[in-house]
């Protein structure tokens, strides 16, 4: 009995020596979800309260970081999602068009890929800035899997979801991602010089839409 | 498997996710098709391009002591 009295006070140092560890893949993946420190800590705060309010329920055997990140993307989503009106839905929308096209594409002309090598030339800030404006969802399951190193089977229990969205979550994400940084790195000039074939399709591109615009 | 396949799955492959039958068909392929071996080492690149290049963001310190502070705050309410 007396054992059940202490088991209360060793169980928060239990908890703080055990989820301590994790503050920073938390507030890296808080950051990257929020886009902004204080939100970010206010979500890792909330996240360790809840987990410590909730310590009991974590059994014991189970992935405990993968059961932290799990409540992080539940208060995430009860707190953050809905006051973010960005990223642009429309936006999105257009270069999930662009994608399609672009992989159905690839699909019947067996083309070399001449972004193959152009992938190193990107900066990191429109690496960074292409991950902070995909669609939650697919940032997640990029974060979990890329920055984290969670396996499929743990990016599904932490996002509750089957293995198979897990899946097309990571090959969408990455597909919009790869296509919004090269974006970004030809938008900045700077992958001109190696993509002479995507920058033609490009010019041919905007020029008719200019055309269109203009009548 | 074919190319079609390959696409559908290659990122499987690059997590390192894929086992059995299907990691051996998925080579036997690669291996006599050049597009494909491209397509996965693409997938690979893509991948620590992500990893490399979003530097990761440390805790503030701050956060680290707000959250101690708010869990002994709790315990000692116990």
């Amino acid at each position: 009995m007396s054992k059940k009295v202490d088991s209360s006070h060793s169980q928060g140092w239990n908890f703080e020596a055990a989820a301590m560890p994790f503050v920073d893949s938390l507030y890296n993946t808080a950051y990257r979800m929020t886009r902004n420190s204080e939100d970010a800590q206010d979500l890792v705060q909330e996240t360790y309260l809840k987990a410590y309010r909730h310590y009991d329920k974590f059994q014991e055997g189970t992935n405990f970081k993968a059961w932290l990140f799990k409540i992080l993307k539940n208060s995430f989503i009860n707190n953050y999602r809905k006051k973010q009106s960005r990223p642009p839905q429309s936006d999105f929308a257009e270069i999930e068009d662009a994608l399609e096209s672009r992989v159905s594409d690839e699909a019947t002309q067996n083309i070399k890929n001449p972004e193959d090598e152009l992938l190193e030339d990107v900066l990191d800030e429109d690496v960074q800035r292409a991950l902070d404006e995909l669609p939650h969802d697919y940032r997640m399951a990029i974060l979990l899997a890329d920055l984290e190193g969670f396996s499929y089977k743990e990016i599904a229990e932490i996002l509750e979801v089957p293995l198979g969205t897990v899946m097309s979550r990571l090959y969408r994400g990455r597909k919009l991602l790869e296509s919004a940084m090269l974006d970004y790195a030809r938008e900045h000039g700077y992958l001109r010089d190696g993509s002479p074939a995507k920058m033609r399709t490009r010019d041919a591109d905007s020029k008719e839409y200019r055309d269109k615009a203009s009548g | 498997m074919d190319c079609h396949k390959v696409r559908e799955v290659v990122f499987l492959y690059a997590d390192k996710e894929m086992d059995g039958e299907l990691l051996i068909s998925f080579e036997q392929h690669v291996a006599i098709c050049p597009e494909c071996a491209r397509r996965a080492v693409h997938a690979e690149r893509l991948i620590m391009v992500v990893r490399k290049r979003c530097g990761r963001q440390m805790a503030p310190a701050d956060l680290r002591r707000r959250i101690l502070t708010s869990l002994r705050h709790r315990e000692a309410g116990n």
